[in-house]
């Protein structure tokens, strides 16, 4: 474990030395003060629609993030040889899978806490309202793109960055397209093992109703959970295959 | 050789690369043996695709053999414990840039486990022995190429390894870097430290390893203690005294035949010594000296790959 640690803590400071990083975040800070400025909402509607926009940007910034952290990261330490002087040493390659996810998740969490931070500051100061639900839809977001991480690592333990951004795009639009392409086949064995991300659709009772009971919150976790140890899994036994 | 002090030991290493869209399927490495024993510097030669790097790499893990056993310290390297006790050079080594050196030394630290401590105080003896003690804390985008190698051989060090492997340790280094490598790995050897050294600087392996290991085309063509193998190679030369020409046996055997110190001087294929000896004495003359005349490591190693018609073809 202590290996895995490692690991992500480099990945950890690698990023942070990413412009990409930095820009996104800079995107995050116009946008949320923006969103106010836009056009009338309806009486009523303001502040739903504020959080909606809000987590909606944050849900795309955070692709963005994990595509530019994750796409080309095991590919080029592999070009690099970096990986060699890291692999030499007694680290399993699924560590080196593991810490690689788990740095990027960790990255991800730093960069969507700080989206919200924005956004919460943006809320109180035009709304009086700290607008906490907002975390809510941060910890969902998170969870959803630390599952495409998971994805994205794993393909890139066998193929490139192109390969890497369309597998995770696809999967994304094949997991939220779940009642598209099942509808009307019933409680088949396809409709159970559809990869759905569905469990992940927080924006709307996050911005518009109550927010997310606990029961949700853990059956969204346990869903997350089983994305990662299957991705990390597969990503760990690809890259275990793998010549360097 | 026991297998009880062989600190690497490989049987029948076999790698095919299989066949891919737009590559054939090529044989990279075919029934290599090779045996390293504890203490000593085995030298690795061959040409660029001999197959040395990817039967390094399989010993290391970072390739899966198609066939073969590998054993560092008596553990299959397929597991990765293996590795506990072995520090590893790559060709042309890069690290993280946004590290700095103390930094990356921290990571490869704790990727073999060891306490802060243990990584504090061997960083700094390991940076100051590769002439890096005063860039600790620059940042790795900033070193040159030579500073990266000596980074390279600083973090393969890390941990006292008991099994180091060095590829082209000496690349992209000024002469004093050179020198310095050098000197680092007699200390090693002095130590105890079993080292595998892949290098093209004939030079250096043949000043400093004590076996060596010549790969060509895929499998080892020859192998064994350098001064074994350069005498094996090389010729004797003869001075002989009370003749005033060869015997009639001996001629078609002798090369370069002059006038010397009285008598004739020659040289000829060491493996002939006994019967020229016999020859010279048989005509009542008396032989002055025999002194084998050792070829150097380069004349050997380009002797060897010219023997084999197709060595330039690539393998690996």
């Amino acid at each position: 474990m202590r290996a895995v640690l490692a690991l992500a803590n480099s990945i950890v400071s690698d990023a942070l030395r990413r412009r990409i990083v930095y820009v996104v975040a800079a995107f995050a800070v116009v946008m949320a003060a923006s969103i106010p400025a836009l056009p009338s909402y309806g009486v009523g509607v303001v502040q739903p629609v504020f959080r909606e926009a809000a987590l909606a940007l944050m849900w795309i910034a955070s692709l963005i993030v994990v595509l530019a952290l994750a796409a080309n990261r095991i590919p080029s330490e592999i070009e690099k040889r970096t990986a060699y002087s890291v692999l030499t040493k007694p680290v399993q390659r699924w560590h080196y899978v593991l810490g690689t996810w788990l740095g990027i998740t960790l990255v991800m969490a730093g960069v969507i806490a700080a989206f919200t931070v924005i956004d919460q500051a943006v809320a109180l100061l035009v709304y009086k309202q700290a607008m906490w639900q907002l975390w809510e839809g941060s910890f969902g977001i998170w969870m959803e793109m630390s599952v495409l991480a998971a994805l994205a690592v794993a393909v890139s333990t066998r193929g490139g960055a192109v390969v890497v951004a369309v597998s995770s795009l696809a999967f994304l639009f094949i997991g939220h397209s779940r009642e598209n392409f099942v509808r009307g086949v019933g409680d088949s064995v396809l409709v159970k093992l559809y990869p759905s991300l569905d469990a992940f659709n927080i924006v709307n009772p996050v911005a518009h109703g109550s927010g997310i009971s606990v029961p949700y919150a853990a059956t969204m976790t346990l869903v997350f959970l089983a994305y990662v140890a299957v991705f990390v899994l597969l990503g760990g036994l690809a890259f275990s295959t793998r010549d360097l | 050789m026991t297998a009880d002090d062989a600190a690497i030991r490989i049987v029948g290493a076999h790698k095919t690369y299989p066949r891919t869209l737009t590559i054939p399927a090529r044989e990279a490495v075919r029934d290599v043996s090779l045996t390293v024993k504890t203490g000593t510097v085995h030298g690795v030669l061959g040409p660029n695709g001999a197959g040395k790097t990817t039967t390094i790499k399989m010993l290391l893990g970072l390739v899966r053999p198609s066939g073969g056993q590998f054993e560092i310290l008596g553990v299959p390297a397929a597991r990765a414990a293996s590795r506990r006790c072995l520090g590893f050079l790559p060709e042309q080594p890069y690290f993280p840039p946004q590290l700095t050196a103390k930094q990356a030394m921290r990571l490869y630290g704790r990727l073999l486990g060891m306490s802060k401590r243990e990584i504090a105080e061997q960083t700094a003896d390991l940076l100051r022995e590769v002439g890096l003690h005063d860039r600790a804390e620059t940042q790795l985008s900033r070193f040159s190429r030579g500073m990266l190698q000596r980074l390279g051989i600083a973090q393969a060090l890390l941990g006292k390894p008991q099994v180091v492997v060095l590829d082209e340790p000496a690349s992209g280094l000024d002469p004093v870097g050179q020198r310095d490598v050098r000197s680092i790995i007699l200390g090693l050897r002095e130590a105890g430290v079993t080292v595998l050294l892949s290098s093209h600087q004939l030079s250096e392996v043949e000043a400093i390893c004590d076996r060596v290991s010549i790969f060509n085309r895929g499998t080892v063509a020859a192998e064994g203690h350098i001064d074994e193998l350069l005498s094996i190679a090389g010729r004797s030369s003869f001075v002989v005294a009370c003749l005033d020409r060869l015997p009639a046996n001996v001629g078609p055997l002798a090369h370069d035949v002059h006038d010397a110190h009285g008598g004739l001087g020659f040289s000829a294929l060491t493996s002939n010594i006994q019967l020229i000896v016999d020859a010279v004495y048989a005509e009542g003359g008396s032989v002055v000296s025999v002194t084998p005349a050792r070829t150097s490591l380069e004349d050997y190693f380009t002797g060897l790959l010219e023997q084999s018609p197709a060595a330039e073809q690539e393998v690996a």
